[in-house]
């Protein structure tokens, strides 16, 4: 073995993205997840709260989870006036985190283009786009013949299975890259002090007199006063640990992109009829995405069904991607709610235990936000008033929250 | 094009039969049976395309498809592996990512600026100050992708698909393979055997050694073949490339057709008991500096050329290898007339005597324990330089092909995907399975086999194991044939990871996204410790090759590199292997045109009913409008004047019957089913547990312990679930049948349609018989069958007449000949719409949604409270919310403007958004614009004014009043004339 690298490997400390630190026996805050809700959280707390005797426990490695899994879409065109203020933030935050952190987050500001296929649909889109533009957030109808001018390879004939007849364009929209947010925050939040604890599994969490102790891991007890549970797909197991049953049901989500193309997809496009999505990485593949397999499990395995699926909703709506090939599928776990509205919430009923999960498949667009309010719910112990609607008490008051309009039940039944 | 070898066994090309291919322009000629990059090779083509990154010229590598390097753009179609996709007549070919030509791309000068790109650079720079960045990111986007498709590119082609049910899939059809597939079909199972190649016989095919047997290796690959062709339990898929290995032993593949196939490629779907992998092995890169130059190829690259192909692949060579495989090809080769002028093998010792000796003999100068340092020539290969392992000693050699290898490496892709635990084995220097699920099996090769004899063996072993799976009996067999290959050569020590002296810089362990040695060190000094960060930091294997070239060599360099850090402790992780394991095309995955709508009984009937516009709703196909005015003026106004029907086939239909199946309707519905009288129908609904509405439908009571029941049409499909999922833990005995597909169903309404059905039938149809709210049997239209029931849900006088499927058109035409004086004519969605909401009544989906219960919904009624005995599905909800306060509610409103309604999906705002309009449409029977909305509750009140907020209207506002439903016939005196 004669390759010489010493030399690299002498300058290598001072650049380290971020430390491998010894586990201490106590921090000020314990995070479980080093996704990206997790190092959001962290840094912020760090940056803002000046908290930063701060653990970041990751069983694997940090982005394992649905932050590297996701096709990395953000968009602030929701339903309901609880979620589009903090969707809305958070896609103007990415501009400032770039700067901020000094690493690139690669916001690919595209625009999004949903597509309807029925009057039902384009009456839906209107009550997005209008919700959107009252709290002046751009997003416009369009019709069919618009959709084209936007994306030329749409197809708006009669011949797709379900033809195109409008959609909703919500320009601020697009991409970012979700490795680099991933990367990015843990650097940022590294250099702020926070221990980042890679391979470390936390196996349970211990409770006195109704507050948070600490917190047990494979490689030893830790005393903290504050833990966060942003688990993710695994939010459900961690809150198991200290006796709190979710309402969430984990379902996996597929994700597939095709080889690298010269551009020619230059928007976000997105379909509900045929439960997919798609864009054009800045590296040139198709990314796009599918619904969620329709029966719980927490696999992170990949079926038949999906790429196929894809392949044929693609193929009716841009029939030239039919010239291209899909180069590798993968799965990431969903953590759904009931009202598509993910649960944030704090000393409730355990003071000291705070919760940011049942993000669902859409945990991406605002997680960076998510994690500055939460700093300063964890810091200050008062919930601030954007996330108070995410209470987990919702669903004990059968007040849900409306993201989606359809009753979704994630049994097994459907 | 360069003289072809002639007369070779071994040959696949069909050298009487030319076929025309025209690259960058030009027509050049190639044989039947080569691939693109054969064809192109045989004409004198070194450089196929230019690198991703980089420009860097790259060539023929690995015959394969194992990288980018041969992508090419194949008649339009981007990213087509010349290497292994067959040449066929008149192909235009262009090589890609080239801005000149391939040979002078104006682009390659960004290779000397390799230092500033540093792997993931792109982090690092372009975003300061922050307004640049869509600048470059354009720049990036541009110099990105491979590829160039047209956005108006259309795929030719017939694109087939099929499910294949056999007991046992063999994947590869090498010796190990086609052992397996004969030892399985040979216990009478049916077999399949896959084959990536257009023909059998994996890596004996091409090779002419008999030192183990009598014969040459590739003569016992056609004896094999035979075999395999005469076996008729085995069918066997050449030019089948696998792609997925899913739980249950579900394989997918893809198909490429020969000419003679009536498909260009299809997509298959393989269910089997058991699989047997054996598909044999590839060559590690060897990791030297512009090891990517054009000229440079694998050792079974050059071999395959030759052998197969009929074409030396240079003039004057130089080997560096790590294995016998390497020595045995140049000995090939050079009895094939390839001049070598010298062997470096990374071994010391180690190698097998008689290739020593044979090499000896062709006077070929052997160099034990060198290796290849760095590769010279800026645009294909001139020099190589040579190196003792230690660095200190080296050689220069001029020539113009570097057969060049590491050694091997196992093809394991598809025991990843079968969830194989995989562990670096030291021995081979292969990842092994140290345990296969259940049902799969691995042979040959790719278990570290290079033993011809024992590779066969193992696949008769495997091939026997599988048949077990089955249920064969085949123990002793299986005995027999371990204890066979235990007396055979095992596995062989594998060749060690060797990297010459030098930085790395210009040393590519991914060729499809230029990824250097250094690159990696970079990702690794930043801190990217575990494999998996480092491939997504440097994007080593992420490319289109599917981590083919950078597989095994990017985890043995991290490795490597942490041991130097000082971390020696953990294990070598490969990097995680992904399906598909072959790109395939969209084409190929999408098949078939899907687009199979469920139509109604009545969908021909509707096709030949002029101005009939349909819409895709859910599965189904329905017509949504008769005419082309989208208000359906005239449509509604018949059915409040006269009379009109509709074909409402897609509602639910189910019979409940047994002793208990009051017992699971209680349980369902939030009324009281004890009441369900006989005669009559009874409205109810169906909430989940948060008390929202799920299904409304109406329920009929037909005998003793049956009923049968509807449910709205997007619920078709799940309410059977529904039901019994919520009876799931009882034991009642009830059973439930879905008849939505065996009843078509008319909705006949209007004044007039009494007089109308009364035609049809003797049946006494008055309304003291049949009242409101009733339900008869009886036949109409002579002998047909009819389950009647008076509804109310369009305001009129209305029976929705369910008729057995295949009658349904037949009365459908009765009705539309005896209605001509009753001025009948049919209506669509729309209408029932429009007609619905002037009567205030809800549809599941459009004013019901999430956030609203039943009581929200103002339907409160249909909820029974007394009957909690049931444990009724909501009703612990529906008592929790019943006088909840700050819920949504649903209320009807009345525009201030008449001529005016908002769109579907406006929004009510005041200084916050406070609800939403479900449903608005000027209604010509009341000559006023209506609709139904959801409201925060305190806007509910009658009389509240509401302000009503478009899409694109800015700061106006439109106006309306909330107004108690229905709009239309409060009394509803309408329904029971």
């Amino acid at each position: 073995m004669l390759c010489r690298f010493t030399e690299n490997t002498k300058k290598a400390k001072n650049k380290l993205m971020w430390q491998r630190p010894p586990l201490k026996g106590s921090y000020d805050a314990v995070i479980i997840g080093g996704g990206l809700h997790g190092l959001a959280t962290a840094y912020f707390l760090a940056r803002n709260q000046g908290m930063n005797h701060v653990a970041v426990i990751e069983k694997r490695y940090i982005g394992f989870g649905g932050s590297g899994r996701n096709t990395a879409i953000v968009r602030a065109n929701q339903r309901t006036k609880e979620n589009l203020p903090l969707y809305a933030e958070g896609l103007e935050l990415w501009p400032k985190l770039t700067d901020e952190l000094d690493f690139n987050l690669m916001f690919f500001n595209c625009g999004n283009l949903n597509l309807a296929h029925s009057e039902a649909a384009l009456g839906s889109m209107r009550l997005l786009v209008a919700s959107a533009q009252f709290h002046g957030i751009k997003s416009e109808l369009v019709d069919a013949k618009q959709c084209k001018e936007i994306v030329p390879i749409l197809d708006i004939s009669d011949l797709p299975t379900y033809p195109i007849m409008g959609g909703m364009y919500h320009p601020p929209g697009g991409t970012v890259r979700h490795d680099a947010v991933v990367w990015g925050l843990a650097r940022g939040a590294a250099r702020l002090g926070v221990h980042i604890h890679q391979g470390t599994e936390v196996t349970g969490i211990n409770v006195q007199n109704g507050k948070v102790t600490s917190v047990e891991t494979d490689k030893g007890k830790i005393h903290t006063p504050r833990v966060l549970n942003a688990a993710g797909g695994y939010s459900t197991l961690v809150s198991a640990m200290i006796g709190i049953r979710l309402p969430v049901h984990v379902l996996t989500i597929q994700a597939m992109v095709t080889e690298p193309l010269k551009p020619i997809l230059h928007h976000v496009v997105s379909s509900g009829a045929y439960h997919c999505y798609a864009n054009q990485t800045l590296k040139g593949e198709i990314a796009t995405g599918a619904h969620m397999d329709p029966w719980p499990n927490y696999t992170t395995q990949v079926s038949a069904r999906y790429i196929k699926h894809q392949a044929e909703a693609l193929t009716d709506l841009m029939p030239c991607l039919k010239g291209v090939k899909f180069m590798r599928s993968w799965a990431g776990l969903a953590d759904m709610t009931p009202d598509m509205a993910p649960i944030i919430d704090g000393n409730n009923p355990i003071q000291g235990y705070f919760m940011d999960c049942g993000w669902g498949y859409f945990g991406f667009k605002s997680g960076a936000v998510t994690g500055k309010y939460l700093a300063e719910f964890m810091a200050s112990d008062q919930c601030p008033d954007i996330l108070a609607p995410f209470t987990l008490r919702r669903y004990e008051n059968h007040k849900l929250m409306g993201e989606i309009a359809n009753p979704v039940n994630y049994g097994p039944w459907n | 094009m360069t003289d072809r070898l002639r007369n070779l066994p071994t040959m696949k090309v069909h050298p009487q039969t030319e076929l025309t291919l025209i690259y960058a322009g030009k027509r050049l000629k190639g044989l039947a049976s080569d691939t693109i990059a054969t064809a192109l090779y045989a004409n004198g083509v070194r450089i196929f395309s230019r690198s991703l990154k980089y420009h860097r010229p790259r060539g023929l590598y690995s015959l394969d498809g194992e990288c980018s390097n041969c992508l090419m753009d194949v008649d339009g179609i981007p990213n087509v592996r010349a290497e292994t996709s067959l040449l066929q007549d008149n192909m235009k070919v262009e090589p890609q990512n080239v801005v000149g030509t391939p040979e002078r791309d104006f682009m390659s000068f960004i290779d000397k600026l390799d230092r500033f790109l540093p792997a993931g650079f792109y982090y690092h720079y372009f975003h300061r100050p922050y307004r640049l960045w869509p600048f470059f990111q354009n720049r990036l986007r541009k110099a990105a992708g491979l590829g160039r498709l047209k956005p108006s590119f259309r795929m030719k082609g017939i694109f087939d698909e099929i499910y294949p049910r056999a007991e046992v899939c063999v994947i590869g059809a090498g010796p190990a393979g086609m052992q397996a597939a004969l030892a399985a079909a040979t216990q009478g199972l049916r077999v399949i055997l896959l084959e990536a190649r257009p023909w059998p016989g994996g890596f004996f095919d091409y090779r002419s050694t008999n030192d183990v047997s009598d014969i040459p290796l590739h003569q016992r690959a056609r004896q094999l073949a035979d075999k395999i062709e005469e076996n008729r339990n085995i069918r066997f898929f050449p030019g089948t490339f696998m792609t997925g290995f899913y739980s249950n032993n579900l394989i997918t593949a893809f198909q490429v057709g020969k000419e003679t196939d009536y498909f260009d490629e299809r997509y298959m779907e393989i269910r089997v008991e058991s699989v047997i992998v054996a598909t044999g092995c590839m060559e590690r890169p060897a990791i030297f500096d512009h090891n990517d130059r054009p000229g440079i190829m694998q050792v079974a690259c050059a071999h395959r050329l030759a052998r197969t192909y009929g074409l030396l692949p240079g003039k004057r060579a130089i080997f560096s290898i790590g294995d016998d495989l390497g020595l045995e090809a140049a000995m090939d080769l050079f009895d094939l007339g390839l001049p070598i002028l010298c062997v470096a093998d990374t071994r010391s010792d180690g190698q097998a005597p008689g290739l020593v000796e044979g090499l000896e003999e062709r006077g070929i100068p052997f160099m034990r324990g060198w290796t290849v340092s760095t590769a010279h020539g800026s645009r294909t290969l001139k020099k190589v330089t040579l190196c003792t392992l230690d660095g200190l000693e080296n050689r220069d050699f001029k020539c113009d092909l570097l057969v060049a290898s590491a050694g091997l490496t196992p093809s394991a892709g598809p025991l990843f995907l079968a969830q194989a635990r995989m562990s670096y084995d030291r021995f081979t220097g292969f990842f092994l399975p140290d345990e296969m699920p259940q049902k799969v099996h691995a042979a040959g090769r790719l278990l570290g086999l290079q033993d011809p004899l024992s590779i066969e063996a193992s696949g008769r072993l495997a091939g026997l194991s599988a048949a077990a799976d089955c249920g064969a009996l085949v123990k002793v067999l299986i005995k027999e044939a371990r204890e066979l290959l235990e007396q055979l050569p095992g596995p062989v020590r594998g060749s060690k990871f060797i990297q010459a002296p030098g930085s790395g810089r210009k040393r590519f362990v991914c060729f499809d996204e230029d990824v250097t040695v250094k690159n990696i060190y970079q990702a690794c000094d930043l801190g990217f410790d575990h494999v998996e960060l480092v491939k997504r930091f440097s994007t080593a294997g992420l490319g289109p090759g599917q981590g083919g070239i950078p597989g095994h060599n990017l985890p043995l360099i991290v490795a490597q590199y942490r041991r130097y850090d000082g971390d020696s402790s953990d294990p070598i992780l490969p990097t995680t292997i992904r399906p598909p394991l072959v790109p395939a095309y969209l084409a190929t995955y999408a098949g078939k045109s899907r687009n199979h709508p469920k139509r109604t009984p009545l969908h021909e009937t509707m096709k030949k009913t002029p101005g009939a516009v349909f819409r895709r709703t859910g599965s189904w196909q329905r017509v949504r409008y008769f005419t082309h005015d989208f208000q359906c003026r005239e449509e509604i106004e018949t059915v409040r004047n006269h009379v009109g029907m509709i074909d409402v086939s897609t509602l639910g239909k189910f019979r409940v019957f047994g002793p208990d199946a009051l017992h699971a309707l209680q349980r369902v519905y939030v009324g009281d089913m004890s009441k369900v009288k006989e005669g009559k129908v009874k409205y109810s609904a169906m909430c989940n547990e948060d008390g929202c509405l799920m299904d409304d439908g109406v329920v009929v009571k037909t005998g003793e312990n049956d009923y049968y029941l509807t449910s709205s049409t997007n619920r078709a499909d799940s309410t059977a679930e529904w039901i019994r999922y919520h009876t799931r833990y009882e034991v009642w005995n009830f059973s439930l049948v879905n008849l939505t597909d065996a009843f078509g169903a008319i909705n006949l309404a209007g004044s007039r349609s009494r007089e109308l059905l009364q035609t049809l039938t003797d049946e006494d149809l008055s309304n003291n018989t049949f009242p409101y709210a009733g339900y008869k049997e009886f036949r109409i239209g002579g002998d047909i069958p009819v389950r009647a029931m008076r509804l109310g849900f369009l305001g009129e006088l209305s029976y929705e007449l369910h008729i057995p499927a295949s009658y349904t058109r037949t009365i459908w035409d009765m009705l539309l000949e005896e209605g001509r004086p009753f001025h009948i004519q049919p209506f669509g969605l729309e209408a029932q719409n429009v007609l619905r909401l002037e009567k205030g009544h809800v549809i599941i989906g459009q004013e019901s949604e999430i956030r609203n219960t039943l009581h929200d919904l103002g339907l409160g009624f249909l909820w029974n409270r007394e009957k909690s005995l049931y444990k009724t599905v909501g009703a612990p909800a529906l008592h929790f919310t019943e006088r909840q306060n700050g819920r949504m509610k649903l209320v009807g409103f009345r525009m201030e403007d008449p001529r005016r309604p908002p769109k579907d999906g406006s929004i009510i705002v005041d200084t916050r958004i406070r609800g939403h309009v479900c449903t608005a449409r000027y209604s010509f029977t009341l000559g006023q614009s209506i609709g139904l909305a959801h409201v925060h509750s305190d806007l509910a009140d009658i009389g509240t004014r509401l302000e009503i907020l478009e899409d694109d209207m800015g700061s106006k506002r439109l106006y309306a009043e909330v107004v108690p439903t229905p709009f239309y016939d409060p009394d509803g005196k309408r329904l029971k004339i």
